[in-house]
């Protein structure tokens, strides 16, 4: 086991965390267990190569990076309609107890790996979706600013059957306002969605955290029958963001698009993951992801189709695409389709590449100065995940974001 | 009048050992005059057309591009002028100077641009027109400024402080209507990304658009004409008539074919051969050089050599 035992870790800590919150008691177990299961659990796999490995987890300093008796945030949450339920777990437990404890962990395992035993054994904040059966919201958006030294956050969204809602979720480093942290800083986001039959949900999420957090965040759905799951992934902050989004696609007839955008500079690493696994029949999934890379930022891209023996009438759709803007920018993509059943429609596709001297030129005898004729191609080379995305609001943040890394 | 002036140009493929293409081009084009440039292939026509608008491919190893303007030419500059401000010499500047001095290029092979509408592309180009014009004639103060550095924008120039020249949206809409309707062009391309998905004859047509909207004082029309069908050779004809009769550009027109020089009348004809001109004449030479090829071009120019 690579991973260094947490000084600050103890069952103590942890205790003193769920009384805090005054939790029920599956909720402490769930977090013990998660506490134990530590002592076995590995980092996330990361992509190597040859003589590299791409996102180096294990360097992390854990230890320096941890401190979860101090987490703090400011987390604005909207509901945007009175039928659906939009709160702090610590505001839910009365009411809706029994369906977070009926959901809670069923997505996603606590013991997955180290990074998600951490997360579950210490969170203090996030959000808990609740949209009952044939409720149609469009508006929930949850806002948080991260003000400690590491932030734990756990995120529930059940959808009923033919429900249908759009989340987005923003989040940003604190001002500093408050007690000022220097130095690293450690953010660490899980999300399940539990997707009804016929239910329908949108999970757009953007991350723009400081340069000096290190971010790791893996969210996970499951679809029921006909249940669609449409993820946005936008991830602009961060050193360094190890973002995982994954569909189980257990529903006949159910959906599943991931939609990815990232952009880094200066030294920003991102390790970005779409997967989705096909394991019932007549299900779609399209994976998207762009992404631009300036100065000596860095990315690396693993996208997984699964198509299950079970997973007849399949269709499954990947592209992945980074545009470099520096010649000391680096990235890698490895698209995969694994596929068990014959009576799959599948593609899958990524490039690594640059500016196109010709495109450039040609927008340069139209008088456009350099500058703004690469800018110009970089917003074009986003529009087609823009175009992906559904909610107007979302994607004008998105955009204002490319516009401002472009300056 | 303005004349591009085109002395003894040599240049080759900008690399190590790069071919030499240009071998002592010389010809030169007034605005208002329609030429034509004919010659096999491999003779260095579209190397001309590019080395012209600034090619980064190309290295100029000899001889001059040289830009001469007059007072109509600059009607739209509003500093004082000194005699500098009506003689350029191109290859001292970028693509987008070349450009906003009034030199166009149409493209054999337009680049495709994805994600960049037409509408949103020619404003751009239209803005960004008039604010190079105003730094290349304002002199030298606005020139030590942007040299500085590169990449050191404050803000965008997209969005940059030098919008109080930018055209109105009602301005453009209007010039671009008249435009499109004179070239039988969809209103519907506006939406369409730039090029993509075009078929060739509407990218030609969309080149000549662009002319059309950016009234350079010569255009280098590279095979222009390639690949139409016999309705869009005559719209993109009429465009290339309307843009020397309304708006004196002088045309460079590059081509394979007499067919199109039936719409497009030249008032001189070049015949290029290993990258030099090796005969000039009038519209005659044209009919000629469809008849009889090129050999009679070759055997006179060696003789004379």
């Amino acid at each position: 086991m690579s991973t260094k035992a947490i000084e600050s870790l103890s069952e103590d800590t942890v205790r003193r965390i769920a009384d805090e919150r005054d939790e029920p008691e599956w909720l402490l177990e769930a977090r013990l267990d998660a506490l134990d299961a530590l002592e076995t659990a590995a980092l996330p796999d990361v992509i190597q190569t040859p003589g590299r490995r791409w996102t180096d987890l294990e360097a992390l300093d854990f230890e320096a990076l941890v401190d979860p008796l101090n987490q703090s945030d400011a987390t604005e949450r909207t509901a945007g309609d009175d039928e659906v339920v939009v709160l702090p777990f610590t505001e839910a437990f009365d009411e809706y107890g029994d369906v977070i404890e009926a959901n809670f962990g069923s997505v996603l395992d606590a013991d997955h790996n180290y990074l998600t035993a951490l997360s579950v054994a210490l969170f203090t904040t996030g959000t808990f979706v609740y949209v009952p059966e044939g409720v149609d919201v469009e508006d929930v958006k949850v806002r948080a600013e991260m003000n400690s030294r590491s932030l734990f956050s756990q995120t529930l969204v059940v959808a009923e059957e033919s429900s249908s809602v759009t989340i987005l979720e923003s989040i940003t480093s604190g001002d500093g306002s408050g007690e000022r942290v220097d130095g690293d800083r450690y953010f660490s986001n899980l999300v399940e969605v539990v997707a009804g039959e016929n239910a329908n949900v949108q999970f757009g999420s953007l991350q723009n955290l400081d340069d000096d957090t290190y971010t790791y965040s893996l969210k996970r759905g499951v679809t029921d029958t006909y249940a669609a799951i449409d993820w946005i992934e936008s991830n602009f902050g961060s050193k360094l963001t190890r973002s995982d989004v994954e569909t189980e696609l257990n529903g006949d007839g159910s959906e599943s698009q991931i939609v990815g955008t990232f952009f880094g500079t200066d030294d920003q690493h991102f390790d970005i993951n779409a997967r989705v696994w096909h394991q019932a029949e007549h299900t779609t999934a399209d994976l998207v992801t762009r992404g631009v890379l300036d100065d000596v930022a860095r990315s690396v891209y693993e996208g997984v189709q699964d198509v299950g023996e079970d997973a007849w009438n399949t269709s499954s759709y990947q592209r992945e695409n980074t545009l470099m803007l520096s010649d000391d920018a680096e990235a890698d993509a490895s698209p995969k389709l694994i596929i068990h059943n014959h009576d799959t429609e599948a593609s899958h596709s990524a490039t690594v590449g640059q500016v196109d001297a010709e495109d450039l030129f040609y927008l340069e005898s139209r008088t456009i100065n350099p500058r703004t004729a690469r800018n110009m191609l970089v917003e074009g080379f986003f529009v087609p995940v823009f175009e992906e995305i559904a909610v107007d609001e979302f994607r004008d943040d998105v955009e204002e974001l490319v516009v401002e890394r472009l300056q | 009048m303005a004349t591009l002036e085109i002395n003894d140009l040599h240049a080759r493929v900008a690399e190590e050992g790069g071919e030499r293409i240009l071998r002592g081009v010389d010809l030169t084009v007034n605005s208002g005059e329609i030429h034509a440039l004919m010659g096999p292939n491999g003779s260095g026509k579209s190397t001309t057309a590019k080395v012209i608008a600034g090619h980064p491919a190309y290295e100029v190893t000899d001889g001059e591009i040289l830009l001469h303007l007059d007072e109509e030419d600059v009607a739209d500059v509003d500093v004082d002028l000194d005699d500098d401000d009506y003689h350029w010499n191109l290859l001292e500047l970028e693509p987008n100077e070349r450009a906003a001095l009034g030199i166009f290029l149409g493209f054999q092979y337009p680049a495709e641009i994805e994600g960049v509408t037409m509408t949103n592309f020619l404003r751009q180009a239209l803005n960004a027109k008039a604010d190079e014009r105003e730094e290349l004639f304002e002199g030298d103060e606005a020139d030590d400024a942007d040299d500085e550095d590169d990449a050191g924008y404050d803000t965008s120039p997209m969005e940059g402080p030098a919008d109080d020249g930018e055209i109105g949206v009602a301005e453009f809409q209007e010039i671009l209507s008249e435009k499109m309707e004179l070239l039988d062009m969809d209103e519907k391309f506006m939406q369409r990304y730039l090029n993509a998905g075009f078929s060739g004859g509407e990218k030609k047509q969309n080149e000549v658009l662009q002319a059309a909207m950016l009234e350079p004082v010569v255009a280098v029309l590279d095979e222009i004409d390639s690949g139409l069908d016999i309705d869009r050779l005559q719209d993109v004809s009429k465009g290339i008539n309307a843009l020397r009769d309304e708006q004196g550009t002088g045309i460079l027109q590059i081509t394979h074919y007499q067919r199109i020089l039936d719409y497009v009348e030249p008032d001189h004809v070049h015949v290029m051969l290993d990258g030099k001109v090796a005969k000039s004449g009038g519209a005659e030479l044209a009919e000629q050089l469809e008849a009889d090829g090129y050999d009679w071009v070759r055997e006179e120019a060696f003789a004379d050599a």
